[in-house]
């Protein structure tokens, strides 16, 4: 087929056809520039954004839409490399990389605070775990012609539990990460239309639905290819814009070296600025106070509530201004009601406190790797060696997790042969690379466009961007005068990692026209990443438990029927789970890559490369790599803790935060597999025969 | 399906090359991560260790992943021609 001279044509049809469509998308962001400079108003821009891409993914799913299974599944294996690279590169870059990431690399530099590992390790992770995409699992796989994820399991090791395992691992790591993917859309929807988060998310879902609904694989290649254009432009654009302002030249990546000093300099001036230490001393007083407090909480609770009802009293009894009574009664009402939630919530008041009372508000110094000393006191040598091994931890689990995600290891199913899906890998990971390489460099531009632009400026003057930024979501970003001098000064902004991304354009003075486009890529981003996860989920219920557990006589026309269905109701208890806002974006998908991470990879690995691997092993390491990281991760998460009664605070391992759980999992599940695989009698014949059979 | 088609066989040719990459994005990733405070001397503008980290090492994961997939078009011809294979529906 690859040489085939009608290969040949279907791949210069599809060129010219992607030709087509970045032309008329080009002239389509002309077209609205041209638009708002005669006056069309922001407040149809955003609408028409979002409208117009959903629209288009839509119609694209609609063109493609199919019920012949192999078709559904895998696209009928004849995507060619390069567009399967760009439809794996939109489904691997979620809502985390591209709205998160680059306000994830400003708040956190190099490598994150003590508290939190991160900056560079995503960058890294994201990407290096493509060489383990490739070397060890993508082409094996696709040498299989399998469907799905759990099919390996099935046919490399037979029997029902493997099989099993998979489907519920493979369900249980996409919804965490499909649950994010909403949220993103929600938030982005919400902040383009002005319509309320809920609706925004039912708007955003309504676009995946038709798409992955309809036509599934098929369907979902053809809109992530178009996903991943819009997101690479909206990217590109402000990043290459605020190079060329700040630099002089549009290559981002190539020159922001020049900023990164700057901002060295720019931190050591903030750092002894008088002003900036007299908001970092409020902070700390303010610290103190939460501490005391909670050394004391029912005492505090008790008169907290005693000075509030006071105060409603004595301004009923003076006759002050009814807008003043009603504000100190919502004081009362928002005190804390019990001695567990006063506890949390000041808990956490204290920590941002004493958080934004170090200097630089908290933030570590940008292009400093690690936090600590390595030669200072004991305590600095402690914070380095954590900071640094939570770095490498973090990265070696995102590296793991992304050679197990099931969504993006179906992408490879779809290649016509196992070496187009080898240089398939080549490609995604060169067009991630693309944005990903100017990530940082976002973030460095904006940090510099900030320290050097908007710190110092008055109170009277703030930018609009700000104040409706806060109105879609108060924990994005909030800008006070802590210190009562009209002045911005840098300690008393607090951005959102969320936020950074989507704000650039506004920072950086551009037209409406690119916020628009900002926030119509990270709908892509959320969207293509959303539609290929609650594929994989609908496919391992359907084809992977349904179908072997539940009703063995489904014939496969009924099959993808019942998927679509499955889709559409797993898409809508996602929905309904995201609205209660869970966390924010990039915590909840490192979870789930600690989950892929050590559920798929060790059993995988070990049966592509060790004869010798075992139904019994493979069950045993995937549910000890599985039990330890699910056990590490929720027993480390607040809710759960409060739940059972158990004292706040963490129990680490080794220091090691649980977002990288899967660093025990991985290795404990390797040795579960290799152990119990030995200690059990090798499988007499394939496997893959006996299941045959068994149907 | 053939009775050993899911034991795959491995040519100890790819398994080598499997195992040099594999090593030079260790040293990489994990190597150059542990160092990077050591590693803060200036290359032009940047300090070597930051630029390693959100460039350098990207740019050293794409030539990986290309130079297995181009050795790998010579180490087996056959995975380029067409497949003539049943899809397994197990």
């Amino acid at each position: 087929m690859p040489d085939s001279a009608a290969y040949a044509a279907y791949k210069r049809r599809l060129h010219r056809n992607l030709l087509v469509y970045i032309a008329g998308l080009i002239a389509f962001l002309l077209l609205m520039g041209w638009a708002e400079r005669h006056g069309l108003s922001r407040f149809w821009l955003g609408p028409i954004f979002m409208f117009a891409s959903v629209m288009m993914y839509a119609a694209i799913g609609i063109y493609s839409r199919t019920s012949d299974p192999e078709e559904y599944y895998v696209a009928g294996r004849s995507i060619p490399p390069m567009y399967n690279g760009m439809a794996a590169a939109a489904d691997w870059m979620s809502a985390a990389s591209f709205i998160s990431m680059a306000g994830g690399l400003y708040l956190q530099g190099f490598a994150g605070t003590e508290a939190q590992a991160g900056g560079l390790a995503y960058v890294m992770g994201w990407t290096g775990g493509f060489c383990l995409v490739a070397l060890l699992i993508a082409p094996h796989l696709r040498r299989l012609n399998l469907y799905t994820v759990p099919d390996y399991f099935s046919v490399r090791f037979g029997g029902r539990w493997p099989r099993v395992i998979a489907a519920l691992a493979a369900m249980l790591c996409s919804f965490t990460y499909v649950i994010a993917q909403i949220y993103g859309i929600g938030l982005i929807a919400s902040r383009l239309t002005g319509v309320q988060f809920e609706i925004g998310i039912l708007l955003g879902l309504g676009g995946v639905l038709l798409c992955s609904f309809l036509g599934g694989m098929r369907a979902i290649t053809w809109t992530q290819v178009a996903q991943y254009i819009v997101l690479l432009l909206a990217f590109l654009i402000p990043v290459s814009w605020l190079a060329y302002k700040q630099l002089g030249n549009p290559v981002a990546p190539a020159v922001y070296g020049a900023q990164l000093k700057k901002i060295a300099e720019l931190e050591n001036k903030l750092a002894n600025d008088p002003a900036e230490q007299e908001v970092a001393a409020i902070f700390l007083r303010r610290a103190k106070e939460y501490e005391a407090r909670l050394g004391d909480i029912e005492g505090a609770l008790r008169r907290e509530r005693a000075q509030a009802q006071e105060r409603v009293r004595t301004l009923k009894a003076n006759g002050a201004d009814s807008a003043v009574i009603v504000q100190a009664n919502r004081e009362l009402a928002a005190l804390p009601k019990d001695v567990a939630t006063a506890r949390e919530r000041w808990t956490r008041a204290m920590q941002e406190s004493y958080e934004r009372a170090k200097p630089l508000g908290g933030l570590p110094q940008h292009s400093k790797p690690f936090a600590g000393d390595p030669n200072g006191s004991p305590q600095e040598q402690e914070a380095f060696t954590l900071s640094r091994r939570n770095f490498l931890a973090l990265m070696f689990v995102l590296m793991v997790g992304t050679a197990g995600l099931p969504h993006l290891l179906t992408r490879y199913y779809t290649t016509p042969t196992v070496a187009e899906a080898r240089s398939s890998v080549a490609w995604s990971i060169f067009f991630i690379a693309l944005v990903y390489l100017a990530a940082p460099a976002l973030a460095v531009l904006v940090k510099f466009e900030v320290m050097h632009n908007l710190v110092g400026s008055s109170f009277d003057s703030l930018p609009p961007w700000i104040a409706q930024w806060a109105k879609v979501d108060g924990s994005l970003i909030s800008v006070a005068d802590v210190n009562g001098d009209r002045t911005l000064q840098w300690g008393e902004i607090r951005l959102g990692a969320d936020m950074i991304m989507l704000a650039t354009p506004e920072l950086g003075g551009l037209p409406y026209v690119i916020s628009g486009l900002v926030a119509a890529g990270g709908l892509a981003a959320a969207l293509s990443t959303a539609d290929g996860l609650l594929l994989t989920i609908s496919n391992a219920m359907v084809r992977d438990i349904y179908c072997h557990e539940i009703n063995h006589h489904v014939t496969p026309q009924q099959r993808v029927i019942l998927s679509k269905f499955a889709l559409l109701s797993v898409a809508l208890i996602a929905a309904v789970v995201a609205t209660s806002k869970p966390a924010e974006i990039l915590p909840l998908v490192s979870a789930s890559f600690s989950l892929a991470a050590s559920a798929f990879v060790p059993v995988m690995v070990l049966g592509i490369f060790w004869p010798r691997t075992n139904r019994r092993g493979a069950v045993a390491g995937m549910v000890a790599g599985l039990g330890i990281t699910m056990y590490y991760l929720t027993v480390n998460a607040p809710p759960f803790r409060a739940f059972f009664g158990m004292a706040p605070g963490q129990q680490l391992w080794f220091g090691i935060h649980p977002v990288s759980a899967g660093v025990f999992g991985v290795p404990v599940g390797f040795a579960v597999a290799v152990v119990i695989s030995l200690m059990t009698k090798p499988i007499a014949r394939p496997a893959a025969l006996a299941t045959e059979q068994a149907h | 399906m053939g009775e050993l088609e899911a034991l795959e066989q491995h040519d100890p040719r790819v398994l080598a090359l499997k195992a040099v990459l594999l090593t030079v994005w260790a040293v990489i990733t994990f190597g150059f991560s542990y160092f990077a405070r050591d590693l803060q001397f200036m290359m032009g503008p940047w300090p070597f260790g930051y630029w390693m980290a959100a460039q350098g090492a990207v740019l050293i994961f794409i030539a990986i992943v290309v130079c297995y997939a181009a050795i790998m078009k010579r180490l087996a011809p056959d995975d380029s021609l067409p497949d003539t294979r049943e899809s397994i529906d197990a």
